[in-house]
């Protein structure tokens, strides 16, 4: 459903990604893991037509979409819930979903889903008139999720859910995902810093670091993490067969 | 008290002008992060637009001598396309330069207009009656009585501040423009679309710098090429003193700014009246000393645009 080839982007001199290839089938719930600047959210920024290329494409459907406007490529049913979530604070709630949907025609199905959202986060749906900005973190982040959800993307982009959340808040963001994925077939690229978590939910694990795919695989091959360590940190991790990052 | 409703009406109408240009200022502001200095020459132009181009001393009514309703449509018309014609040949090429490129574009652009003015239609000033009857008095009580047009100036700010907050509140476009004010990135990726959004912006922009200039030459009936400049500079301290960003804050600092002018008028001794705008200046100094967020920006900051 979308492939990423040879991937280069800078921001100015810097050199941000150099070379970066994968790719993600549909249905799939991948995850991009690495450490701090290691170059994932450019990647996701790059995919949502934010950032161009110097070299390389990102191709969805068959079809180049690196030198498309962001709207377009939203246009296409790839959304994305950026890293800081960037909730629009000045928004209600409401107000948030509905941009959420700006793309969309349909009224009574955009009314319909706007339900099932608040259905799913019910403390979305209490406060919908309330100003965005006075939600906690977590309910921000479910905002941000659902308002990706007005669009009904094919491909969602997720940078670091679980930034700044409680453990349980981030199980629940987790199970919601995982749920999105079967009732809607909803295709998912996660972005985290750990990869414990997203071991977990995960299909496929790509390993990120100083702008290089150091590490792709199924990840249920990678269980086993020693492997993970070397290609996130650099070096091999001598004592333990365990996940520790 | 029938004094102090004189004063009222007369610093409320006074504001209105601040608050319509100062509401022009601050919707570009929002969207484009752009302090548009071309502001004033979109008033002049619009006023303008009223004779026949022309650079003979004595003015001749061209649009000025239609009837009301196809007057307003094409005044708003000519300065809205003014708008959107600087909005594809300035401000959208200098979109991704620095804050403070844009602002010297504008200011350019503002020149260019004012110089295009003199070019057309000559440098001096020149009067213009347009709809003279409406500056009989209306009596409101006893012992008070002001023109019928302040009535209509007030109310024509009142009525387009109130079709703005519908338009920004309950529309989809308002709704995406709010958006786009506040994360401009953060909606394009949602689909909002960005160029559509910001024409939007410059076309109101347009339209309510089209109702100053039709306000201001029926109160003032003198055309001269520098008469946005003073305009568009009380409606900057206006949206600066409101808070940057805010255009609640830019109304109320609009009125503020107004009324205070109003006030030192009525109250300062004759011989130093003159120099009324330094006050109006002195006092606004204070106010940033003492409030450098602006008046309102703590308050409104959750209501921007
Ligand atoms: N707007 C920017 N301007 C200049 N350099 C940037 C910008 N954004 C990121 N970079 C640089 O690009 C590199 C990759 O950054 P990126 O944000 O993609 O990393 P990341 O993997 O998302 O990191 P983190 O886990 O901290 O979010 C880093 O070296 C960073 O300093
Ligand atoms: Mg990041």
């Amino acid at each position: 459903m979308l492939e990423v080839r040879d991937l280069h982007v800078q921001y100015g001199r810097l050199v941000a990604l150099r070379g970066v290839s994968f790719s993600i089938a549909e249905g799939e719930i991948a995850c991009i893991v690495g450490p701090n600047g290691a170059g994932k959210s450019t990647t996701l920024l790059t995919v949502s037509g934010v950032l161009k290329p110097t070299r390389g494409e990102v191709i969805y459907d068959g079809k180049p979409i690196s030198g498309l406007s962001p709207e377009a490529i939203a246009g296409l049913g790839v959304t994305q819930v950026p890293e800081g979530r960037h909730i629009f604070t000045g928004l209600t709630i409401e107000e948030n979903l509905r941009v959420g949907a700006a793309l969309r025609r349909d009224r009574d199905e955009t009314r319909k889903d706007m339900e099932r959202i608040y259905e799913t986060f019910p403390i979305l749906g209490q406060r919908k008139t309330q100003a965005a900005g006075k939600l906690s973190g977590g309910e921000q982040q479910m905002l941000a999720i659902g308002r990706a959800l007005m669009s009904r993307p094919k491909l969602m982009t997720i940078d670091e859910p679980s930034l700044g959340l409680a453990p349980k808040i981030v199980d629940r963001v987790y199970e919601v995902l995982t749920e999105l994925r079967a009732s809607r077939g909803l295709t998912l690229l996660i972005v985290e810093q750990s990869s414990e978590r997203a071991l977990k939910a995960a299909d496929r694990l790509h390993v990120l670091r100083n702008g290089e795919m150091q590490l792709s695989g199924r990840a249920a091959d990678l269980k086993d993490g020693a492997e993970v360590h070397k290609a996130y940190f650099g070096f091999t991790k001598e004592h333990s067969g365990e996940v520790m990052i | 008290m029938a004094f102090a409703l004189q004063v009222l009406i007369d610093g409320l109408s006074l504001g209105s002008f601040y608050a319509l240009a100062a509401l022009g200022i601050g919707l570009l502001f929002g969207v484009l992060k752009l302090i548009n200095f071309a502001h004033g020459a979109f008033i002049t132009f619009g006023a303008y637009a009223l004779i026949l181009p022309s650079a003979a001393t004595e003015a001749t009514l061209g649009i000025g001598a239609l009837p009301a309703i196809p007057l307003v449509i094409l005044i708003v018309g000519v300065v809205v396309a003014l708008a959107l014609l600087s909005e594809f040949a300035v401000f959208r090429p200098l979109r991704d330069s620095s804050p403070a490129t844009l602002m010297v574009g504008s200011f350019a652009l503002g020149f260019v207009i004012q110089n295009l003015i003199i070019m057309i239609y000559g440098g001096r000033p020149k009067a213009v009656g347009l709809w003279s009857d409406l500056s009989a008095g209306v009596t409101l009580m006893e012992g008070v009585s002001v023109p019928k047009l302040q009535l209509i100036i007030i109310g024509v700010t009142i009525s387009l501040m109130l079709a703005l907050v519908f338009f920004l509140k309950k529309t989809r476009w308002g709704i995406h423009m709010r958006a786009a004010a506040e994360d401009f990135r953060m909606a394009r990726m949602l689909g909002v679309k960005a160029d559509l959004v910001i024409m939007l912006a410059v076309a109101i922009s347009g339209m309510l710098a089209a109702a100053v200039s039709l306000l201001y030459v029926v109160q003032t009936g003198i055309l001269d090429f520098r008469m946005g400049v003073p305009m568009m500079l009380f409606a900057f301290i206006a949206t600066v003193v409101g808070g940057m960003g805010s255009l609640v804050g830019a109304v109320a600092g609009g009125f503020a700014v107004g009324m205070l002018s109003i006030l030192l008028q009525t109250f300062l001794p004759s011989d130093i009246r003159a120099y009324r705008d330094v006050f109006v200046f002195l006092v606004v100094i204070v106010v940033l000393l003492m409030r450098p967020q602006g008046l309102f920006l703590s308050s409104a900051v959750r209501e921007r645009v």
